[in-house]
């Protein structure tokens, strides 16, 4: 077999060396933190070689928690790490001069290692951050513990943590793709996929919908004569009949009357499949609550802002004491979503 | 090929977006309400509620009212004003007067409004000053500092001021435990635990006038006293202290206090300790501590110093206090307007102990004791305990209460206020504060029948709430409106100085007592000058007495001569009007002293004493009338031992007509 690779991968590499040479100096990896008290967040950044961000607020809250102290000079990592990247960096770009499979086979190997390594290693001293706390401290939760995410989101007291790559991260991986591409180039073994299109699709949706579903499904606030009706374009003034369309994906509907809500369906099945419905309640305009967990009326003198006339309780007393008061009907979601 | 790469290429686009929308979205205040209607007072109309809001390190007490947020009036307490005169001219300076002179400024935390029968009557509003321990009470017919007493055997008066369901008694606490005043205080610090006590001073309150006076002390362990609360109701007769640093450290607390899982709310039984006075169980022990008055009458301060105060202690006198275990380093120590639930706010608990009277009660007298601390007798915890809110949130600070058997709960770490169900325990509700909120007022929160409707946060942190203003912001506070049974935000408001704590009360109440003018008739100031014809100067050795008055728009009398340099001058101004608002100020040029401010039938004095020889004016400085700026006068310094006579007069002294214009 050639032992040659093609021009594409050697591009790939080349390109691997250089984004891997830019993220020995950008931030590779960042923790943001988001509380109440710190609206303008804060945030730690993990270079090549070291800590940066606001260490020195974060190590002055963490204080409260007997949480060690950040400093580089504890981290052997931040001595090597450039050298590390260096050595990947080098060893892509010797593959594409020498234009070897084998050693790109192996710097491949080699590089997805390292990745795992890294993050055994960063999840290692996060849990040791995290646990080794001072028995002294001034602030003792009892059973709680504050290590921070590998990746993702978790909330620790009255911090939100979001642990998520970096410039430097994204490159990182970046060139780790290419890598794989150049792989899957040289080895073929997406021509054995070709025969089966549906599975490579498949595999790609589901991951896909996995990770999509990380989109938190709740209702978005909306914002008095501020917001605009996504059906009409009328400014949403009144709170009693305000409603919401929150689709799979996640993205936000709003609207002012329910009857434009139940327009736009029509008009766009394919967005709003699946999708979940907020009506506010009529009596207590501060909450947009699930249609399921509501009871409808509709009638002339209910007088919504664009005419529908429904109005949402959760309350079924409430619904039933309008319907009379209001010589409104009680109706149901499935009645009106026709 | 290329289109399987591509693919791939995709596929990992579409995971990395997707992991983006992994951080959770806030489910947040959904639809915001129509919170301009609830805070909007129109031009021409009153607010509903007026706020005494403590100025914390301001030293001052602010009126703000509720629901517009608009500040009306910061009333001088504890802290010179130079834009009132208050502590500048003669007849004020005596109410800042202390055992350790005059003291020009003082922090100033909590606000209690004197009650009648558990409910704010409106008479008067009692204010602490911390650094230099003292209680003022405020009149509200005149929104002036009345009278100021010192609290001998005291430090860090933090636990303070804080009153009884009648007003009987004002009750403070110490922060900061030291040596008695007449022990031995040279001692080293690390002697704390031998050496320092806590004190809690009980100020009774004349029923009549308000006269405050020390009725007895009760000298207790060295821990820190931080906030109080009277019983009321079934509960009257016991008051209620949080305490913390019962590690009884004297370094770095910040570690050292916070190492018990618990710390305790003192119990004490005053109605007992009274007994005990009354049966002359007291130790008469000598101090110096002054008491400072303001007469309304005479426009003059007068100041003593007190010798001696009674003190109890709590060692030897066994049933007057009990310490009750509460987690951790408690703050707030709240009573419910039954009387029957005590609520500990534990600093750094994730808890809230809700005690029980009732069961405290039954646990003295079946004496389920768990030991004693400092020879006070240690209550069990379960046997006080009512129950605990599981998991409310962090930090709890204060909690204070609504008429419909609710608590709500400040949470400084965080920053949120929390609605809970006192009999159920269970949470309601829960808003953000921005940021980190300290303590909350819920108008009349503390009395038997709170009136409820509005709560306010004050606040800590700003940041970015307002337009910057540089580094340094003013405290933030939020108004909420708690009438439904979730909270809802309906103003923002900034602060002055650092508010601790306020207390609310219906404007009416207090509205119909102003007082709008002084009747000259009944001004009784030494140096009063009840009419222009009065008005003269008047030279006694090196002093020289000039009793003016002011009157739209004029100074009688507004030339004066023959004051010599050496001389101390004092400015009697009375303003003779008896009209309302229409004040005067005066002030004269480079005087090392702020101006007078003097309401229509006052008189206030300024001591002058001139720095050269020369031509001094001197003007009124409140915009009285249309020809406010023809309200001026001269004052001719002379050297030290001219022989210029001495003359005063208004209108009189024209120039002398020169033998060319004849």
């Amino acid at each position: 077999m050639n032992n040659k690779i093609s021009g594409l991968s050697k591009t790939l590499l080349i390109l691997s060396t250089i984004l891997l040479g830019i993220s020995m100096y950008v931030p590779i990896w960042s923790i943001s933190l988001d509380a109440p008290q710190y609206p303008e967040g804060l945030s730690l950044t993990i270079s090549a070689n070291g800590i940066g961000g606001d260490v020195d607020i974060i190590n002055g809250l963490n204080h409260y928690i007997g949480m060690k102290k950040l400093d580089n000079a504890d981290f052997i990592e931040f001595s090597i790490l450039r050298y590390i990247i260096a050595f990947y960096a080098l060893f892509a770009l010797i593959a594409a001069l020498l234009s070897s499979k084998k050693i790109l086979y192996t710097l491949f190997t080699l590089f997805v290692i390292f990745g795992v390594v890294a993050m055994v290693d960063f999840w290692r001293w996060e849990y040791n951050y995290g646990h080794d706390l001072n028995p002294d401290a001034a602030i003792i939760v009892p059973g709680m513990a504050y290590q921070p995410p590998l990746i993702g989101f978790k909330q620790l007291l009255n911090f939100g943590a979001y642990s998520i790559p970096a410039i430097g991260g994204w490159l990182f991986i970046s060139s780790g793709v290419l890598m794989l591409i150049a792989v899957l180039k040289e080895t073929n073994i997406l021509s054995k996929f070709k025969k089966n299109k549906a599975a490579s699709l498949l595999s790609l949706l589901a991951i896909s919908t996995v990770l999509s579903s990380c989109a938190s499904k709740g209702p978005e606030a909306i914002n008095l004569n501020k917001d605009n009706c996504n059906n009409c374009k009328m400014t949403i003034a009144d709170a009693r009949f305000a409603c919401e369309l929150v689709t799979e994906k996640g993205r936000v509907y709003k609207f002012d009357d329910m009857a434009c809500m139940v327009a736009f369906k029509k008009e766009n099945t394919d967005k709003v499949n699946n999708a979940l419905i907020f009506v506010s309640d009529y009596v207590k305009p501060n909450l947009l609550k699930s249609v399921d967990a509501l009871t409808f009326i509709v009638g002339e003198n209910v007088g919504s802002p664009m005419g529908g006339n429904y109005a949402g309780f959760s309350n079924k007393d409430s619904a039933t004491f309008y319907e009379s008061n209001l010589s409104a009907k009680i109706i149901t979601w499935n009645s009106i979503n026709q | 090929m290329k289109n399987n790469i591509l693919k791939v290429a995709i596929g990992g686009l579409i995971a990395v977006s997707a992991l983006q929308s992994c951080k959770p979205k806030n489910a947040g205040n959904a639809v915001s309400n129509d919170a301009a209607s609830k805070v909007y007072v129109a031009p021409g109309k009153y607010d509903e509620i007026y706020t005494f809001v403590s100025g914390g390190f301001s030293g001052q007490m602010s009126v703000y009212g509720i629901p517009s947020g608009r500040l009306l009036r910061v009333i001088p307490v504890f802290s010179v004003d130079p834009e009132k005169g208050y502590g500048y001219s003669e007849e004020t300076k005596p109410m800042l007067n202390t055992s350790h002179g005059m003291v020009p400024w003082d922090d100033l935390h909590h606000v209690q409004l004197s009650k009648t029968d558990g409910e704010a009557d409106g008479r008067w509003v009692f204010a602490n000053a911390n650094n230099t321990p003292r209680v003022a009470r405020i009149d509200l017919k005149t929104f002036r500092t009345a009278e100021i007493i010192e609290l001998p055997n005291s430090a860090g008066n933090h636990s303070s001021p804080f009153i009884t369901q009648n007003t009987e008694y004002v009750v403070a606490g110490t922060r900061f435990s030291v040596p008695p005043d007449d022990a031995n205080g040279d001692v080293p610090i690390n002697t704390y635990k031998q050496n320092f006590k806590g004190t809690l001073s009980f100020i009774s309150v004349a029923k009549e006038d308000g006269k405050m006076d020390i009725s007895f002390q009760i000298q207790c362990p060295g821990v820190n006293f931080d906030l109080s609360r009277a019983g009321k109701g079934k509960s009257h007769g016991w008051f209620f202290f949080s305490c913390y640093n019962t590690e009884q450290a004297n370094t770095l607390l910040e570690v050292n206090a916070s190492q018990r899982d618990k710390d305790f709310i003192m119990a004490v039984n005053w109605k007992k300790a009274e007994e005990y006075l009354k049966a002359g169980k007291g130790r008469k022990q000598s101090v110096k501590y002054a008491h400072n008055s303001y007469s309304d009458v005479t426009h003059t301060a007068t100041s003593e110093i007190r010798t001696e105060v009674t003190v109890l202690d709590s060692k030897e006198l066994k049933d007057i206090c009990y310490m009750i275990p509460c987690p951790k380093s408690p703050h707030g120590c709240d009573v419910d307007p039954t009387g029957e639930y005590i609520v500990g706010s534990g600093k750094l608990a994730a808890l809230i102990p809700v005690f029980s009277f009732d069961k405290i009660q039954a646990a003295i007298a079946s004496k389920a004791y768990d030991g004693e601390y400092d020879g006070i007798p240690v209550i069990k915890y379960e046997s006080a305990l009512y129950g605990e809110v599981k998991k409310p949130g962090l930090g709890p600070l204060h909690t204070e209460f609504d008429a419909n058997g609710n608590a709500y709960t400040s949470f400084f770490v965080s920053s949120e206020v929390v609605k809970w169900n006192i009999k159920d325990l269970k949470v309601l509700d829960r808003v953000p504060t921005y940021y980190s909120v300290g303590h909350l007022c819920v108008i009349g929160g503390d009395t038997k029948t709170p009136y409820g409707k509005y709560l306010i946060a004050y606040n800590k942190i700003t940041k970015d709430r307002y337009l910057p203003t540089g580094p340094e912001l003013s405290q933030s506070a939020q108004l909420f409106d708690i009438s439904g049974d979730k909270m809802k935000l309906i103003l923002d408001f900034p602060t002055i100085g650092e508010p601790h704590y306020a207390q609310g009360i219906l404007a009416d109440i207090v509205r119909k007592n102003q007082v709008k003018i002084f009747k000259i008739e009944e001004n009784k100031n030494p140096y009063v000058t009840k009419g222009e014809g009065e008005s003269k100067v008047v030279r006694q050795g090196n002093k020289v007495h000039v009793y003016m008055t002011c009157v739209r728009s004029h100074f009688s009398p507004d030339n004066i001569e023959g004051v010599k340099m050496g001389d101390e001058v004092y400015f009697h101004v009375t303003n003779l009007e008896q009209d309302w608002d229409v004040p005067h100020g005066f002030a004269i040029k480079g005087a090392p002293t702020g101006e007078l401010l003097i309401m229509p039938g006052e008189t206030q004095t300024l001591k002058w004493t001139p720095d050269k020889v020369g031509m001094m004016p001197f003007y009124c400085t409140d915009f009285c009338s249309a020809l406010h700026q023809e309200m001026q006068g001269y004052i001719r310094i002379s050297p030290a031992g001219s022989n210029v006579p001495l003359m005063f007069s208004v209108g009189k002294n024209q120039p002398k007509e020169t033998a060319t214009t004849k």
